[in-house]
């Protein structure tokens, strides 16, 4: 046995050392790379947006007309587009993406379920750009037939569409958190005879609702920051909201604006600068919705340590 | 009422897909007392406990042949209500499975879903089942405390007033005490010997000392078979076969 173990010890020691040492360093610097990249991002942002507000006042870009070849760029119609938009997905996409989760998770048997994950993730892969085709030709003649609208090219045929891409983001984090609750939760329900229903709506969901929370998060997320497929099926009109009723009108997002108007802006221009203005808004919106989600998903884990403590 | 038979189980055999759990098992469980199932790992006592209730229903892939037979009538029959048969036949499982919620919901959370109580009749019924599960005295300070916060042995005691919030006739125990510590274990045995009063117990244990301390009747399931069935003193004092003999002295399993 003696002869077979390498006794040179002080070479195989500093090798290891050095090994070591280099994977630390690449993994430390992985890590550290995506808070650098964030913070420029944000450094970027702010020093394109900042000379707007030498030029123009905060009221006028807090003002309800976008107009930017008659130098009126009130950014409120494009917010409040975004807006609604986002909030008429999340109506449809929340529910539906809930209830579809609950379906696979709890209720569909184990080979349906085994085909439902993959192709929810699958629909979750799509090109925004060919779910904006769908919409084009498919969806948007049928809603000006069906509602008898001037155009099927409505904020609501925006919201449809991007629920359909907020949908598999939401079934697949929430199915996990359904997935990760205990079975001894579920055995002790129906053993005090609770049916299939009650066991998931009183026990399994609110035992997963942290998941189920960051899952609504992210689907919400994604469809505030999607620009291809609302550039193309929402009209594009910077019209002002006035109430849910907006919601069968033409309207224009933010990212619609600046994918639209950033190729053809002169560098440097106001209109450029105000551009990266909404870029900045953008920016933070989706920042605050990650960290309402993780300041729940830190609450709830919180709570377990002390529980587990 | 000493001669009223509570379940009756004839021929039951149980299938795990191909696996054979069960094997002609027939066991007659009368009122108020209290009957240990005993035997090494794997033999299918516990098994034979979800049989009762019905929880190997959840299970994907078995099948029941045979009969069990509760106050007359068969568990198995095509219109049976098992939620029903399960608020009437409680079960207390192995490791403590409170819900992640407050004591209180714990406890209300059946005859919530069954709607059995309301208001303040359902509030009187929680503080009944937690003084009758010997938990009241040490949580009555605040029920609206996470039920995760309480030790193992006070976790599985409200596991038990919750059982008990149901008002069954039969409560099915499988190896209650295997998670806790000796005085845990001590109080769940005390409660288990006031409970025998009101209600019809099944316990599956591991522990030969607890059987005896515990139980009236002991039954011993030696691979699937239930080989032998007697008074519990019978059982541990001068068994009818070797096997039950060996196992109930230690020198297997």
């Amino acid at each position: 046995m003696t002869k077979l173990v390498n006794r040179k010890m002080t070479f195989n020691t500093k090798y290891r050392q050095l090994l070591e040492f280099v994977v630390e360093a690449i993994i430390r610097i992985s890590g550290y790379s995506a808070v650098v990249f964030v913070g420029l991002i944000f450094l970027f942002l702010m020093q394109e947006s900042l000379p707007t507000f030498g030029e123009i006042q905060a009221r006028d870009l807090w003002s309800q007309r976008w107009y930017p070849i008659e130098n009126y760029f009130g950014v409120l119609p494009l917010l409040s587009g975004s807006l609604i938009i986002t909030l008429g997905a999340a109506l449809i996409a929340i529910p539906f993406g809930l209830m579809t989760a609950i379906f696979i998770a709890e209720i569909a048997p184990l080979w349906l379920r085994e085909i439902l994950k993959p192709l929810v993730e699958i629909l979750g892969g799509v090109p925004s750009v060919v779910l904006g085709f769908l919409g084009i030709t498919v969806l948007a003649p049928l809603v000006r037939e069906e509602l008898y609208l001037p155009t099927g090219l409505t904020a609501f045929t925006g919201a449809v569409l991007l629920a359909g891409m907020a949908i598999p983001t939401i079934v697949s984090v929430a199915e996990d958190a359904l997935d990760a609750v205990p079975k001894a939760y579920r055995d002790a329900a129906l053993a005090l005879g609770a049916t299939r229903w009650q066991t998931i709506w009183r026990v399994t969901l609110p035992a997963a609702r942290s998941g189920v929370l960051t899952a609504t998060m992210l689907g919400i997320g994604r469809a505030i920051g999607e620009t291809m497929t609302v550039m193309m099926v929402t009209g594009n009109a910077p019209q002002m909201v006035s109430g849910l009723g907006s919601l069968f009108i033409s309207l224009r997002t933010m990212t619609a604006t600046i994918a639209a108007e950033m190729g053809e802006v002169a560098n440097g221009s106001l209109h450029y600068h105000v551009l990266f203005s909404i870029g900045l808004i953008l920016f933070l919106i989706s920042l605050t919705v990650n960290i309402a989600a993780s300041a729940v998903l830190f609450r709830a884990r919180k709570r377990t340590e002390r529980l587990l403590s | 009422m000493s001669d009223e038979i509570t379940f009756q189980i004839e021929q039951l055999n149980f299938y795990y897909g191909n696996t054979q759990a069960l094997r002609d098992v027939t066991l007659t469980v009368l009122p108020r007392e209290i009957t240990a199932l005993i035997g090494p790992s794997g033999c299918g006592k516990s098994t034979f406990l979800r049989c009762l209730n019905r929880m190997n229903d959840t299970i994907t892939d078995t099948r029941i042949s045979g009969s069990i037979v509760l106050n007359g009538q068969n568990i198995y029959a095509p219109n049976i209500d098992e939620t029903e048969l399960r608020r009437q036949v409680g079960l207390v499982f192995q490791r403590p499975n409170p819900f992640p919620q407050s004591i209180f919901d714990n406890v209300a959370f059946g005859p919530r879903v069954l709607g059995i109580a309301y208001g303040n009749d359902l509030q009187e019924l929680v503080v009944q089942s937690l003084r009758a599960a010997a938990l009241w005295d040490e949580i009555k300070e605040d029920l609206k405390q996470p039920a995760l916060s309480l030790s193992l042995g006070q976790q599985q005691r409200l596991c038990i007033a919750r059982v008990l919030a149901v008002t069954p006739d039969v409560i099915l125990m499988d190896e209650p005490c295997s998670a806790l510590d000796p005085i845990a274990t001590n109080q769940i045995e005390e409660l288990i010997q006031e409970l025998k009063e009101h209600y019809t117990i099944v316990i599956v244990t591991h522990n030969m000392q607890q059987a005896a301390r515990v139980s009236d009747k002991t039954g011993f399931f030696w691979l699937g078979e239930l080989i032998e069935f007697d008074e519990t003193t019978t059982i541990f004092t001068r068994p009818s076969l070797q096997q039950t003999e060996d196992y109930v002295t230690g020198r297997f399993g």
